[in-house]
């Protein structure tokens, strides 16, 4: 495969969160390649580390957690490749969401309270492509309808919405500027599995109409079974196994992804 | 004054379907004007209240003013006879004291409401109190109005970038300076820049509100002098009150930045000042609009002692004079004075936040 079908190479990943007893490590020696245009998806029980994997590849990691070593090198499309754990300062801000965007966990108060969903498109549009400026009108309802939401979203404030409707508007945000790569932390959880579903479906659609590249962190393997092209495994910060999602379902390699898939929850089955 | 606002609510509940005639109708058709017009009543309530308790309040003080006034004109005029039940008698009238606590409390409502007049002053006799006052309030309100106005804008700014930038050195050296600095009494600082620009190094005046020898008008000389004698006495307000305004204000914004749309923000690649103005400030700045409504009242009485250091012409001078001399018409105007404007404030302020921050609703 060439270096051009690989959207993003991580290797040699470490992070730690420094504590009063000594450091804690949360990713150790993670290698890891996303491919362009497929959906991979990250697993693992909470604590294993997918979380702190999210937000130091989208550079959010706040102290005490830091990147001890590793390198994670993003290919954009039109742009030279950058390493993502060592980009900074404007270089960083201009890459981020044209480039690089990031949809958060529902259930998270990501919207900012005091200004319409409208303005929250705007500013973050604007910000990066000040050329869109006069298609703003057309491209806000088109990217609200993508979702499945009304035009008049747009003149409401975050408070008015539903927790299932203010994840459709992140998703909607996400996207706006055609990134190459969406990081999804956690996307569903603490939604109800009806809206689930629906997001899910949504978050399909978009990846096929909008041909990013997504990364969906979920402890739910019914979200994988459901969504992924490929599964990584996480496990004490490791990476214990990655594959095509069939494969590992069908066949899986390591006892602790067996033991995952085993704990998906089937009608007609009690908990032993 | 704060604890009688009616709490606020989260929004969604939707107003229930009411007949469609009649006021209450109507009222449930505009929730919005259905608030303002409680609130205002609401108002008129608590200004009632407000006054009342002054009035009787004052009237608790001992002493006779009229004896004194009589003294003075003793004094004044070499009238050496002791003045007859006669005069007594006319004074009281006029001053409002005849008759019992009651029906003087009828009167001093009635002519308050009816004319805004307060009764005569005392130290200025014949000039009514309601003149009295009205001669030094500009001043009052020119000097300190602006005062506490620029050390609210430039406390909340400089509060923000310090909460903003928290960890920081310049952060924590404003910060500590602010714990150290924001409870050191105006006068204290006055005296130093009176030390220090007045007398040391004679850049600037220490006394008075304008240069006697300019005659008083809309003169670029007169507005000049004006300026140039009011910058030591606004100085030390500014000085102190922004750093009150600073730590407050710091205090509110670091809850906020570990907000979930903080780190949003900062992942769709914005600006850092415009994540500090649109997400983090935006959010957190409320409390202080109606502080800054509360603190209007301090204008009025919280600094006496500045303006009693400047030898300045404002309310607190002659608030200080009237309660030497016992004249209460002028007390008790100042004090109605002070209650009706951080009232007035209060209801401004409540009217204008559902304007300012969409989550605030009063109305159901």
């Amino acid at each position: 495969m060439s270096d051009d079908d690989i959207v993003l190479e991580i290797s040699g990943l470490e992070v730690g969160y420094s504590t009063n007893r000594g450091e804690v490590k949360a990713v150790s020696g993670l290698d890891l390649a996303v491919r362009r245009g497929e959906i991979l998806g990250i697993a693992g029980e909470s604590g294993s580390g997918k979380s702190t994997l999210a937000v130091a590849l989208l550079r959010l990691l706040k102290p005490p957690g830091k990147v001890t070593a590793g390198s994670a090198i993003f290919r954009p499309r039109g742009r030279s490749p950058v390493d993502l754990l060592k980009v900074e300062g404007e270089e960083l801000r201009v890459l981020r969401w044209s480039a690089l965007s990031y949809l958060p966990q529902g259930s998270m108060s990501s919207l900012n309270p005091v200004m319409r969903i409208g303005d929250q498109f705007r500013d973050v549009i604007l910000e990066h492509a000040p050329d869109r400026k006069n298609t703003l009108s057309e491209l806000i309802p088109r990217l609200l309808a993508q979702v499945g939401l009304e035009p008049d979203v747009a003149r409401m404030y975050p408070h008015e919405l539903s927790g299932g409707m203010k994840q459709r508007v992140l998703m909607a945000i996400c996207v706006a500027l055609e990134p190459d790569l969406v990081i999804a932390d956690e996307p569903t959880t603490a939604l109800d599995v009806t809206i689930q579903r629906v997001i899910l479906q949504s978050l399909v659609d978009l990846q096929r109409d909008f041909g990013v590249t997504l990364v969906v962190i979920s402890h739910d393997m019914g979200v994988h079974a459901q969504l992924v092209d490929r599964v990584a495994v996480m496990y004490e910060g490791k990476l214990v196994e990655v594959g095509d999602v069939r494969q590992v379902y069908k066949q899986p390699q390591h006892e602790y992804t067996r033991q995952l898939i085993e704990s998906i929850p089937r009608l007609g089955r009690r908990a032993s | 004054m704060t604890a009688t606002a009616p709490s606020a609510t989260v929004a969604g509940e939707s107003a229930e379907s009411a007949p469609s005639r009649g006021l209450r109708a109507w009222l449930a058709r505009h929730p919005l004007a259905a608030y303002a017009i409680r609130r205002f009543g609401l108002y008129l309530v608590e200004l009632w209240g407000a006054l009342t308790i002054a009035f009787f309040f004052f009237r608790m003080i001992p002493g006779d003013p009229i004896q004194t006034l009589i003294q003075t004109l003793q004094q004044n005029y070499v009238y050496n006879q002791a003045a007859s039940a006669e005069v007594i008698a006319r004074y009281q009238t006029e001053f409002g004291l005849d008759g019992n606590i009651f029906t003087q409390y009828l009167k001093y409502m009635q002519n308050l409401i009816l004319h805004g007049d307060l009764g005569p002053s005392l130290i200025n006799y014949p000039t009514p109190a309601q003149d009295v006052i009205l001669r030094s309030l500009p001043w009052t309100i020119g000097l300190l109005g602006i005062a506490a106005a620029m050390s609210w804008v430039l406390g909340v700014i400089i509060g923000a970038i310090a909460g903003w930038r928290r960890g920081k050195l310049g952060s924590t050296i404003i910060t500590n300076l602010s714990i150290a600095l924001s409870h050191v009494p105006f006068f204290f600082v006055a005296l130093i820049l009176v030390y220090v620009f007045a007398y040391t190094l004679g850049m600037l005046p220490a006394r008075s509100a304008y240069d006697s020898t300019i005659t008083p008008g809309f003169s670029p000389d007169f507005i000049g002098s004006v300026i140039k004698y009011g910058f030591l006495p606004a100085m030390s307000i500014v000085l102190i009150g922004t750093f009150s305004w600073i730590l407050s204000t710091r205090m509110l914004m670091v809850p906020v930045l570990g907000e979930d749309y903080l780190v949003y923000a900062e992942a769709k690649g914005l600006k850092p000042w415009r994540i500090l103005t649109r997400y983090a400030l935006r959010n957190c700045y409320l409390p202080q609009i109606t502080a800054f409504g509360i603190s209007l009242g301090f204008i009025f009485n919280g600094n006496v002692l500045v303006e009693q250091l400047f030898n300045y012409p404002g309310l607190g001078s002659t608030l200080v004079t009237a309660i030497q001399q016992l004249d209460f018409n002028t007390i008790l105007g100042v004090t109605d004075m002070a209650i009706f404007s951080v009232l007035t404030a209060v209801l401004l302020l409540d009217l204008l936040l559902p304007l300012l921050d969409p989550r605030v609703k009063y109305w159901k």
